[in-house]
């Protein structure tokens, strides 16, 4: 049990550590009618996937990816640079998942 | 297409897993009891006193024996319904009873014809003419010997059958025999003709078989390894008993005189070397050709193959894939029954069966020219190297020699295999992809399918709109226990009765209802068999809702923010949103320019195009308006907005102003979803108003439950 417990104290530890280096990347838009209703359900429920917190900013206004009418509120539009922050557990995996899933669909 | 044909090929091996589950069972069963049986081998070893013929033990294995062998004679029928099973997509249970009746009407048409054409005399009997094994006994009907290929032709033609008509709508007088009753209806008749097809055609393959045993007896090391190799190729027809048989048994394996007397045959010849080994140096190596490879790939080569297609499973799957694998490897390595191992690689990926045969061909050959000498009972495992190999002593059967070849083996099977795997990406054990893997929609899908509506080729997810008004009438999908069908009706259990709704029932063609309880019959008449299958489909792919409804504790309601007809989410045209990605909801199709403000709330956003606002209630929920499908093409053109971001409006107060004939003119659909987009999982709508609608009327509830 206290072994357990110990070593819960370092997993945590290392998701600290994790959270210090957060991993982002900038995405210019080229769908033609930016991010609106259906690609902001995609990227929505492919944020959720994660574990990490994923961020949305566009010209200082920032969006949860996970938050639907957040991601929409944004109005973001083709041509438009979207800087996308993600901070967790499985940042990797989140990072090269949106990367991904940005070049596919936006 | 490529991938089709790959997808259908990956789908024929894992319906034969099934079936393979019982054989490593089987296979321990039969090598245990045949083994310990053997009249010979007690005598040698003087057990007469522990196994013989009147001991609880002797009658114990000859019980395993049979049960074993139970499974072995009649395999062609267990892959016939297996197989049949995991073919058909929906109902199988009536694939299965197909795939029995078709599997005896094939075999009985054989037989009639047999009979007809007087290879089977009068009495029952095999002609004289006929080749010897040519005509087996299947489940009691005399009918041409093909093995587990006659019930692998039986489960995939039924499963085609079965997938093609079991939603087959009769005419009207016959439609008692429509949907699932059909399919065991076709597959008689069907069958009928493939057994008479098949008279003519099985003979002229069983003929090429035998016609190779002749070139074996042209002797030889070389000879060895034909005979090796055709008796490897012919396991999944079968035929391996035809054709090694005369070479065990018969004279066709070579003639030797033992202690006197002339015996024929390689397995004879052992055992009458073994009966008088007193006098014999060394067994003949060239009686035991016919099997002392066996012990070679049978102990090592083939646990090797095992193991390599469990370093290739997928991790998650190598659990259970191990389990399949380390039972088989057992009984080839105890009891020399390869077939559970041989069967698990040979239908997804024909090519490692061929390395397979090359591999065990080579084994005969090699043991051969080595001069080892093991004889076996009935195959080449543990149990008989133990026996006639170990205990006869080195000096006479060279059963040391098995050992390092069987190592240098066990790492070729483990290499070849683990490559070839690798490289070609055969879905072994373990291998195997996800079919159902729930799939998120991309852009190309929706634009993909869009091309498919545009060719008039909607795909299999129609919707289907009477089941729909069924799980409605039946007071929706959480609402229902069970569902079944009688004759004419269907039969339904649900939960609260007092949901149902007989109107709407009614209205998909119901002639009356019944209930009773908390049962509810829907009288349709004979065509009620299809419209079961159909709601069944429509329940499994229907959303999940809670199965046991607790009171809400308390509802919000929203409504409608434009006059027009509002339905059901599910009827958008644009799966995105009918599929609830968006947030759940329902769909008002505008039949007036305004929309108004469907709550007291808060402007979140207006798109840039104009087509959708976003808006959040006082009452704290987020709702996507959004105005006709794919409109957000138009630019804005066809959209007047009267609000903008973050203002204050009252319920009623009008946002938006639609050019209607414009819109009807360049969208695809003016249907406009209405959405929560951020629902909590403890948050559900319900459907207030179907049809026609008002502004400001009430459209649907949230109910939060507790």
């Amino acid at each position: 049990m206290q072994e357990k417990n110990y070593l819960r104290l370092i997993f945590m530890n290392n998701q600290k550590g994790y959270r210090e280096n957060m991993k982002e990347f900038d995405y210019v838009i080229t769908d033609e009618v930016g991010i609106h209703a259906r690609p902001a359900g995609l990227l929505v429920k492919e944020a959720k996937k994660y574990e990490s917190k994923i961020v949305l900013s566009k010209d200082g206004k920032k969006a949860e990816a996970t938050k639907l009418m957040a991601v929409m509120g944004l109005g973001v539009k083709c041509g438009q640079t979207v800087t996308v922050e993600i901070t967790g557990a499985d940042e990797e995996a989140a990072y090269e998942g949106m990367k991904a899933f940005f070049n596919e669909n936006l | 297409m490529k991938d089709k044909i790959f997808g259908v090929l990956q789908r024929i091996g894992r319906s034969f897993m099934l079936p393979i589950a019982i054989l490593p069972v089987a296979g321990l069963l039969l090598g245990i009891g045949s083994s310990f049986t053997n009249e010979t081998m007690i005598t040698t070893y003087g057990l007469e006193r522990a196994l013989g013929d009147e001991t609880v033990l002797h009658a114990l294995l000859v019980i395993m024996n049979k049960v074993g062998s139970a499974v072995f004679d009649n395999l062609p029928l267990i892959f016939a319904v297996g197989v049949a099973i995991g073919m058909a997509k929906k109902e199988k249970e009536v694939s299965a009873l197909s795939a029995v009746i078709a599997y005896f009407v094939m075999n009985t048409a054989i037989s009639a014809m047999l009979l007809n054409s007087g290879q089977i005399l009068d009495n029952g009997e095999i002609s004289a003419d006929v080749l010897q094994g040519t005509i087996a006994s299947v489940c009691g009907i005399k009918t041409l010997q093909m093995g587990v290929f006659g019930g692998i032709i039986v489960g995939l033609g039924v499963a085609a059958l079965h997938n093609r008509f079991y939603k087959i709508a009769l005419p009207n007088a016959l439609s008692f025999f429509g949907g699932t009753r059909f399919v065991p209806i076709i597959s008689t008749i069907v069958y009928m003709f493939v057994g008479i097809l098949l008279y003519f055609v099985w003979p002229a393959i069983q003929n090429g078989i035998y016609a190779l045993g002749s070139l074996v007896t042209g002797s030889g090391y070389v000879g060895t390894l034909i005979f090796g190799l055709i008796k490897r190729a012919l396991i999944p027809f079968g035929l391996h008993h035809v054709f090694y048989m005369p070479f065990w048994q018969t004279a066709v394996g070579g003639t030797m005189e033992v202690g006197g007397q002339l015996v024929q045959g390689g397995q004879n010849i052992f055992f009458a070397q073994l009966a008088d080994s007193a006098d014999i140096v060394h067994f003949s190596a060239d009686a035991t050709r016919y099997f002392s490879g066996e012990f070679i790939f049978m102990i090592f080569g083939l646990p090797g193959a095992a193991l390599a297609m469990y370093h290739c499973a997928k991790p998650e799957k190598k659990k259970a894939a191990g389990g399949l694998l380390l039972s088989a490897s057992l009984a080839s390595m105890m009891t020399g029954i390869t077939e559970p191992l041989e069967f698990s690689f040979l239908f997804v990926a024909p090519a490692l069966f061929a390395v397979q045969v090359i591999l065990a061909g080579f084994a005969y050959m090699i043991a051969h020219m080595l001069n080892i000498a093991v004889g076996l009972t009935f195959s080449g495992g543990l149990l008989d190297l133990f026996l006639f190999g170990i205990l006869q002593g080195n000096e006479k059967t060279s059963w040391m020699k098995i050992i390092p070849v069987g190592i240098i083996y066990f790492f070729l099977y483990y290499f070849i295999f683990r490559f070839m795997i690798k490289k070609f990406d055969f879905k072994t054990p373990g291998r195997e992809d996800d079919d159902s893997e729930t799939k998120l929609y991309t852009r190309a899908d929706v634009n993909a399918r869009k091309e498919n509506e545009k060719t008039g080729n909607a795909g299999e997810l129609q919707p289907d709109p009477v089941s729909e008004i069924i799980v409605r009438g039946l007071g929706g999908k959480g609402n229902i226990s069970d569902v079944d069908c009688c004759a004419t009706r269907l039969r339904c259990s649900v939960f609260d009765a007092k949901l149902v709704n007989d109107s709407i029932l009614k209205s998909t063609g119901a002639s009356g209802v019944v209930h009773k309880g908390n049962g509810v019959q829907i009288i349709y008449g004979p065509h009620v068999t299809v419209i079961k299958s159909n709601l069944e489909d429509y329940l499994e792919k229907a959303p999940e809702e809670e199965k046991k409804q607790t009171k809400a504790a308390r509802s919000i309601i929203i409504s409608s923010p434009m006059k027009g007809m509002a339905s059901n989410l599910s009827t958008a045209p644009d799966e995105a949103f009918a599929e609830g990605m968006m947030g759940d909801g329902a769909v008002v199709t505008p039949a007036d320019p305004i929309v108004r403000a469907p709550e007291d709330g808060e402007i979140s956003f207006v798109f840039d195009t104009k087509h959708a606002i976003g808006f959040l209630t006082d009452s704290g929920i987020s709702l996507l308006i959004h105005v006709g499908i794919d409109t957000v093409k138009l630019n804005g053109e066809g959209f007047e907005v009267y609000v903008e971001n973050g203002q204050k409006v009252k319920k009623a107060e009008p946002m938006m102003k639609l050019d209607i004939d414009y819109l009807k003119e360049n969208a695809p659909s003016l249907a406009s979803p209405i959405v929560c987009t951020e629902l909590e999982d403890n948050q559900k709508v319900r459907l207030l108003k179907e049809g026609e609608i008002l502004a400001g009327e009430e459209l649907f509830a949230i109910d939060i439950y507790e």
